[in-house]
């Protein structure tokens, strides 16, 4: 009898330890590109914040190139990971099984910057001039080809140059007319060093958007198709926070760009400029108390950048206008949804530039909705 | 010949078999996903195919070409340089603090740059090749030139000898084994620097071919395009050892 009531013990310990360890939150890593920056703001309030600990995750971060958060992904050594929509179809049509399962982007990001002084009214006028672009691959390679499309021009119409992630600089030197860049950070820059007088003759830029010419699919979430069929709910909780994450940010930036500086090390952030923001802060959470609607919030960011530039520097502030300027990249009625249309017109220009050699496969089998009803307020 | 020094002969192809029929096994059995690392059959086919439509021809060719002159700046100004620090010492005061600091900078670090300085053609890559070339040349032509003997030198003076008289009897052959020694390490330092330029700009090149290999998810050809940097390190060290076994006859035979 003795025994039997020691082992009831035992086994009601080890269930109320299991149930312990089920509320705990799970260790999970997000794949990231490029380097720490601004730009990553839902992470990093998804992570300070807690909207990825409610979800039930312990969230770490990781920063490779894209193709390497694919192949991760595809072989399971990863979970999620953020890249950009062309991506997962080049990738599919190599043999890496994953899903798209939340658009981040709902505008594609790449643009083409330019003197103010040049005429590129009408597109056609690009015919013949000297353009600098990363690397004949990517997003900037895909918005290139499509803006060429738009004004019936190709490749061959332009002096393409590959200048590495070095548009600014080049830019400023003279060497090219105009610039594949993405457009909530580099015309920023460049608008800066000729504000100060260091961008040779420019004293002003202008952006030719992607998104202005067609809707092309963007940067998302993408999981492998073994996590998203034997574990859904794990797709939807991450899905989810991040969702709740990302309207933090564009609700509150001022509150996201003091999330951030926990993992950007280069943010500007002296005394006087964290204490505006942290009233800044203050202020809007009273604000969205309101329940403002998405025009009245986004009059609110603009009124943020606009008083903050009456107290400080420009170069104190470029960080959190890149921040301000991605938010209208992110921002939509109903965020993490991606049309069929823009992954079409993704796959045509990926087609028409010859890197689609195999097939890719349908496309409905590259992406879902089913996690972002609900999910967005 | 024995059985022992024939066997000796091919145990580097037999070490390459193994590791060959290993791989295929590996692959086969699932043990890693083909997509971190793809058979060899795989990769045979990408070789296959890029010598078929020109494409590895033509970016191993524009890899050479920056090599070459890239070889040719480096080595030029680090035997230069280094002759003129080697006569003068008081050179290496003014000029080793630039020399050093350049040279423990990874040259990655510094490569946009040039690419911001010298445009984003092949002139940047040739002058993060000849940079990374440099500084082994240098070092070997001035630690060349001082362990000629100062009795040799003095009896060549005692006899009249010109300077160049003394450069090309005395200092040039005395010198040659460590310059030739520095030369086998700056070729295959080369391909390097070559490549490192090509992955931060140009359309052209072993290292932008892996670049967009990668970025079409195309990993046999990415692996196809690091054996050809392979290749071509191998054969330029070789080909310098063959010129050291050439021209330094002589020393073998003292040796002897």
């Amino acid at each position: 009898m003795l025994i039997l009531v020691r082992l009831i013990i035992v086994a009601a310990m080890w269930l109320g330890l299991a149930a312990t360890a089920q509320d705990e939150p799970v260790d999970e890593r997000i794949l990231l590109t490029f380097i720490p920056n601004v730009q990553f703001a839902p992470f990093y309030v998804g992570i300070e914040d807690g909207y990825f600990a409610d979800a039930g995750f312990n969230v770490s971060l990781a920063y490779l190139q894209e193709p390497e958060v694919l192949d991760l992904i595809a072989v399971g050594q990863a979970n999620f990971g953020i890249v950009s929509g062309e991506q997962v179809i080049l990738a599919r049509s190599r043999g890496r099984d994953v899903v798209y399962v939340f658009e981040w982007f709902q505008k594609y990001p790449v643009g083409l910057v330019f003197s103010s002084a040049l005429d590129l009214s009408d597109l056609a006028n690009l015919k013949g001039m000297t353009i600098g672009i990363p690397g004949r691959f990517g997003a900037s390679y895909s918005g290139l080809t499509t803006i060429l499309g738009s004004a019936g021009l190709t490749e061959a119409d332009i002096d393409l140059r590959e200048i590495g992630f070095n548009a600014p600089e080049v830019f400023c030197l003279g060497v090219i007319d105009a610039a594949v860049v993405y457009v909530n950070n580099e015309p920023l820059q460049i608008k800066n060093l000729a504000a100060d007088g260091d961008c040779g003759a420019v004293s002003d830029v202008d952006v030719i958007t992607v998104a202005s010419q067609v809707d092309l699919v963007s940067n998302g979430l993408i999981v492998s198709r073994a996590l998203l069929e034997e574990d859904p709910d794990t797709v939807a909780r991450m899905v989810a926070g991040l969702a709740s994450a990302l309207r933090s940010v564009i609700d509150n930036p001022a509150s996201a760009y003091l999330a951030s500086l926990a993992h950007v090390d280069s943010l500007p952030a002296d005394e006087a400029l964290l204490n505006a923001l942290e009233s800044a802060a203050e202020e809007q959470l009273e604000f969205l108390a309101s329940a403002p609607d998405r025009g009245d919030i986004a009059r609110s960011r603009r009124q943020l950048a606009a008083d903050l530039s009456e107290r400080f520097e420009r170069g104190a502030l470029t960080q959190l206008n890149v921040l301000l300027n991605t938010i209208e990249l992110w921002d939509a009625e109903n965020i993490g949804y991606s049309d069929l249309s823009s992954w079409e017109a993704m796959r045509d220009t990926l087609d028409s530039m010859g890197f689609l050699e195999d097939d890719a496969g349908s496309l409905q089998d590259m992406f879902t909705n089913r996690f972002v009803t609900g999910a967005d307020r | 010949m024995g059985a022992g020094s024939t066997l000796r002969r091919i145990s580097p192809f037999l070490t390459i078999a193994c590791l060959l029929l290993l791989w295929q096994w590996i692959s086969a059995r699932g043990i890693i996903s083909h997509i971190l690392v793809p058979p060899p059959t795989d990769v045979y086919q990408a070789f296959t195919d890029s010598l078929a439509d020109g494409a590895l021809l033509k970016h191993t060719l524009v890899t050479l070409e920056e090599m070459f002159f890239g070889l040719l700046l480096g080595v030029g100004i680090g035997l230069a340089i280094g002759y003129a620090i080697a006569k003068a010492p008081i050179l290496e005061n003014i000029l080793s603090p630039v020399i050093v600091a350049f040279q423990s900078t990874p040259i990655v670090a510094y490569a946009p740059l040039l690419v911001i300085w010298f445009g984003s053609g092949i002139a940047s890559k040739i002058v993060t090749t000849a940079v990374i070339v440099f500084f082994p040349t240098l070092v070997n032509t001035i630690v060349g030139l001082r362990s000629v003997s100062p009795n040799l030198r003095d009896l060549m003076r005692s006899l009249k000898a010109g300077r160049w008289q003394i450069f090309r009897h005395l200092e040039a052959p005395s010198a040659l084994p460590v310059i030739l020694a520095g030369l086998k390490t700056s070729t295959t330092l080369a391909v390097i620097g070559a490549v490192v330029g090509e992955f931060v700009s140009q359309g052209s090149g072993l290292g932008y071919l892996v670049t967009s290999a990668r970025n079409l998810y195309d990993t046999p050809l990415v692996v196809v395009a690091v054996f050809t940097m392979t290749a071509i390190s191998l054969s330029l060290y070789g080909i310098v050892a063959y010129v050291e076994w050439r021209f330094l006859v002589w020393q073998r035979r003292s040796s002897a």
